[in-house]
């Protein structure tokens, strides 16, 4: 099982990629969403949780979220948001397109760890 | 509840920036930030080797910029990502600089809970003589951290 991480920062990509490896997943890395897409159509089969940036240039992570649980190919993958935009109104929005947690940065390794396992259905740390 | 006003917003605004570095220093980076004064300037102009700078819109409008030097950047983003300083690229250290100017801003948005401001891609800067310049008729607080590694500056201009 590997994770995917869809975010224009390479330091974000970096902490998550270290986190993931930290709990025993390989993590798949895209720089925007059109990356992601592709990595989905190509490894989408691998994939058991992708944790999605919101503003990133090209589409939104909301637009992401949408054309992911629009394809029936990848619309059961668990989509956690990871983002700065701690507003009620995005955590809603992000939530109403199917996102199943959402994670404002900065976060801990530990909180993004428990996260990423809750995510997963394995419980916290 | 009633709408906050100019003031208002711009007192939540700072406050929030104020704790969302030391914040994201503690979560992010591991690192202790003790924050050690602030200062207001007519001009928003920075000249420090590395600069973080987020234009926000909407219900107010503004530029925060997060400025330190080199060798502190490279600190921070060798504790954020984990890897050893002198590993570091200038692609880590550009984007370290964004990314810290990034979630800054996020967070102060958050604390401040004013609704419609949104937050521009951030802008980073890594070099030497320069001077960064924002033109306004608006006061700018500059709020300073001491770190063990150095002094991190946050300007608003809000």
């Amino acid at each position: 099982m590997k994770l995917l991480t869809i975010d224009d920062s390479r330091t974000i990509r970096r902490v998550i990629s270290g986190i993931g490896a930290m709990v025993g997943f390989e993590v798949l890395e895209a720089e925007n969403g059109d990356a992601g897409i592709k990595v989905l159509e190509n490894q989408g089969e691998e994939v058991a949780l992708i944790l999605l940036d919101w503003n990133m240039p090209g589409m939104n992570g909301l637009e992401v979220l949408k054309l992911i649980k629009a394809d029936p190919r990848w619309a059961h993958i668990p989509v956690m948001m990871v983002t700065t935009e701690g507003e009620k109104d995005y955590i809603i929005r992000a939530i109403q397109a199917g996102a199943i947690h959402y994670q404002t940065k900065p976060f801990t390794q530990e909180e993004m760890a428990t996260r990423i396992m809750e995510a997963l259905g394995m419980g916290g740390l | 509840m009633s709408e906050p006003n100019a003031t208002e917003m711009m007192n939540r605004l700072l406050n929030g920036l104020r704790l969302a570095v030391t914040e994201m220093m503690t979560a992010m980076a591991m690192s202790e930030v003790v924050f050690a004064g602030q200062e207001s300037c007519d001009a928003f102009s920075l000249s420090s080797e590395v600069v973080g700078l987020v234009r926000l819109d909407g219900q107010l409008h503004g530029m925060v910029g997060v400025a330190c030097s080199k060798d502190l950047l490279r600190e921070i983003v060798s504790r954020i990502v984990g890897l050893a300083p002198a590993d570091l690229i200038m692609e880590d250290l550009l984007d370290g600089a964004a990314e810290l100017a990034n979630m800054v801003c996020g967070g102060m948005k958050t604390k401040a809970q004013i609704g419609n401001v949104n937050l521009s891609p951030p802008v980073s800067i890594v070099g030497q003589e320069y001077i960064a310049q924002w033109k306004t008729n608006r006061p700018t607080t500059v709020f300073t951290f001491q770190m063990d590694e150095g002094v991190l500056r946050v300007y608003a201009s809000l």
